[in-house]
């Protein structure tokens, strides 16, 4: 199986040779890798050169790799075909979510309110702040979907807005 | 954690507390005794005074210890303790209330002949009357909270377009943490070192300073690195910072072991911030330098005991710092991040401290403090003390969420950190770092073939029975995802 690759801004092709063989850009690799911790650990020896990678987070994937962290990547050819053609989210339609998490401590507009680009829309406490959360353009808020004095995880979904002309 | 075992090696039985969140956290399981006080919300647990007492009483207890957060530099707390009975290990009620509000804690420094940044001395009344103090003491100005410190309720304001808006998210702050929406504003210093000192003062008048920390590095008027000796201060500035800082414990009647902040700007000139009336997260820099436990001098200070040693007899020897592992996406502005703890290493070997309280499993929720470990590195100077440091950051594994380690690992290897040239301006500086480490062409192809074998082992990993349990092993680490 071929994989399209990235760690950090490198982009590479590797190949898990059905031997147990990788290839990299179509040269043979002599590595050996242990998986030490099943799932988010493995031990890569390379010529000799001792590595430890660990997986930190999966989604996005960042791999701990002799104490410096790296973003990656490995999509199968297939998959990486599909993630070519897949189309963008039409234009105009903002979601707003959550940046952290935190309490929801005011919500300043209404559903059907329409709003200027940069308009404070809600402020949320979080690290001992309170942050404003902003909007992303001038536009009609469509739905709200939270009300002051939740507790919303990172990345809830709190409002869409329509862009307006 | 850190009170507990303290106590354990004094021979005094440890009593701890938890919310519901907390029933499975290292120090439940450590303590000799331990009684849930509510759910997760501060509010009716941490912060509900009544209950804390009620446990207190019930366990027999002598003395409570309020360790660095919560109720810490509750007057309220500390004179409910006493009416109960029992010992607070902190300084009274009333010299809390003396340094607790801002103002007056200004006033008190001014009185005790310290310098303070020039600004109000008093809470403002209102906006209008802010805009024509900043307008007096000319901008940039820093916004801050009467009622309390600690980096809360704070805004810099660079100019008077801003004040509005810094005016109405500084007094929320203020009121949510504090409970009150006082704001006084003091002149703001650029390129300003953020020094602290701290002391130790007995029931019988004894007070000792035990050495500085430069506490510079931080976001959000949060620490995320401190060490001791400062790299900027040099012997004298050092005796005048321990001198202003026991002229200002003299006049409060201060007991117990405290800080003093100042900020000293490019020149060396140095100015009054606030007092912190508890222990600091940041103490086990000083412990380090000075060869003293403060958890437990301050247990022995709660119980009456007069200081063990004289002013002249404390030694600073090496140096120490330490490093905030907190619960983080430091890429993304250092938004706090949730998750569980799906794989853990802790750093070891000479001249490395951990004071931690993770475990492999463990749920971090957005409920408390972002704060998951503090990596401390102690050496015969600077230089053997940051090398330590960079080896143990880098022998360091938390993984399944992120972490404040990719910013420490940067940090070590940046030059002017190196060099000791750094202010409270730093983060702002030097992160996001412009060119990112690159790593050499075997590690790539190591990272490479990981996240194949990561990402395919997500892909296709089924229920397989096997021999050495892995199966199970398979399904724990998944729940762990």
């Amino acid at each position: 199986m071929i994989y399209e690759v990235s760690v950090g801004d490198r982009r590479l092709r590797v190949d898990l040779a059905g031997d147990g063989r990788f290839l990299i850009d179509d040269a043979v690799v002599a590595a050996e890798t242990t998986e030490t911790v099943r799932g988010r650990q493995w031990s890569v020896r390379i010529s000799g050169r001792s590595h430890e990678v660990t997986v930190l987070t999966t989604g996005p994937l960042r791999l701990l790799v002799d104490g410096h962290e790296t973003e990656a990547s490995a999509l199968d050819e297939r998959a990486a075909a599909a993630a070519r053609g897949a189309s963008s989210l039409r234009g105009g339609h903002h979601e707003l979510r959550a940046p952290m998490p935190g309490l929801l401590k005011t919500v300043h507009v209404a559903e059907g309110d329409l709003v200027e680009s940069g308009a404070p829309l809600m402020t949320l406490e979080a690290m001992k702040m309170e942050n404003e959360l902003l909007a992303p353009a001038r536009g009609r808020v469509v739905r709200l979907a939270v009300v002051a004095g939740t507790k919303v995880e990172g990345g809830a979904m709190l409002a869409v807005l329509e862009e307006a002309e | 954690m850190r009170v507990i075992r303290a106590c354990r090696e004094l021979g005094i039985r440890a009593v701890a507390v938890y919310s519901d969140v907390d029933r499975d956290a290292l120090h439940v399981r450590l303590a000799d005794e331990a009684y849930p006080i509510g759910p997760a919300s501060p509010r009716e647990s941490y912060l509900a005074t009544g209950k804390l007492i009620e446990v207190a009483r019930r366990a027999k207890c002598d003395a409570v210890h309020p360790g660095y957060g919560f109720l810490s530099e509750n007057a309220e707390f500390a004179d409910a303790v006493r009416d109960a009975g029992l010992v607070f290990v902190g300084p009274p009620g009333d010299v809390q209330r003396k340094l607790g509000e801002k103002t007056q804690a200004r006033r008190l420094a001014r009185d005790a002949g310290v310098p303070v940044a020039e600004g109000t001395l008093e809470p403002l009344r209102d906006l209008d009357h802010a805009r024509r103090e900043a307008e007096r003491i000319g901008y940039p100005v820093m916004l801050k909270a009467a009622g309390g410190g600690g980096g809360k309720g704070m805004r810099a304001v660079a100019s008077v377009g801003e004040l509005d808006a810094a005016w109405r998210l500084a007094s929320g702050e203020a009121a949510g943490a504090f409970g009150s929406s006082a704001l006084f504003v003091e002149k703001l210093i650029e390129k300003a070192r953020h020094i602290e000192m701290q002391i130790l003062a007995d029931a019988h008048g004894g007070i000792v300073w035990l050495g500085e920390r430069d506490c510079s590095i931080q976001r959000r008027h949060q620490k995320l690195i401190e060490e001791s000796p400062a790299p900027s201060v040099d012997e004298a500035l050092r005796e005048r910072l321990g001198d202003a800082a026991v002229r200002i414990a003299r006049a409060a009647g201060y007991q117990n072991a405290g800080t003093v902040e100042f900020l000293v700007d490019a020149r060396g000139e140095f100015s009054f911030l606030e007092v912190n009336t508890r222990l600091q997260v940041e103490h086990p820099v000083t412990e380090l330098v000075s060869s003293l436990d403060l958890v437990a001098l301050q247990l022995r200070i709660a119980a009456g005991e007069p200081l063990p040693f004289a002013p002249k007899d404390v030694r600073r020897r090496g140096a120490a710092i330490e490093f905030r592992v907190t619960a983080e996406d430091v890429r993304r502005g250092f938004i706090p991040a949730t998750g569980r703890i799906a794989l853990l290493r802790e750093p070891a070997g000479p001249g490395v401290r951990v004071d931690s309280g993770l475990f492999e499993g463990l749920t971090v929720t957005s409920d408390y403090d972002p704060l998951l470990m503090k990596l401390i590195a102690y050496g015969a100077d600077r230089t053997e003390a940051l090398a330590r440091a960079r080896r143990a950051v880098r022998e360091t594994i938390v993984a399944g969420l992120p972490t404040s380690l990719a910013f420490h690992s940067y940090v070590l290897g940046e030059p002017d950190f190196i060099a000791g040239r750094y202010d409270t301006g730093y983060v702002a500086a030097h992160w996001p770092p412009r060119t990112p480490a690159t790593l050499d062409e075997s590690a790539i192809t190591a990272a490479a073939l990981v996240a194949v074998l990561a990402t395919r082992g997500r892909a296709t990993r089924r229920p397989v029975a096997s021999p050495d349990g892995s199966w199970a092993r398979a399904g724990r680490e998944e729940a762990l995802r």
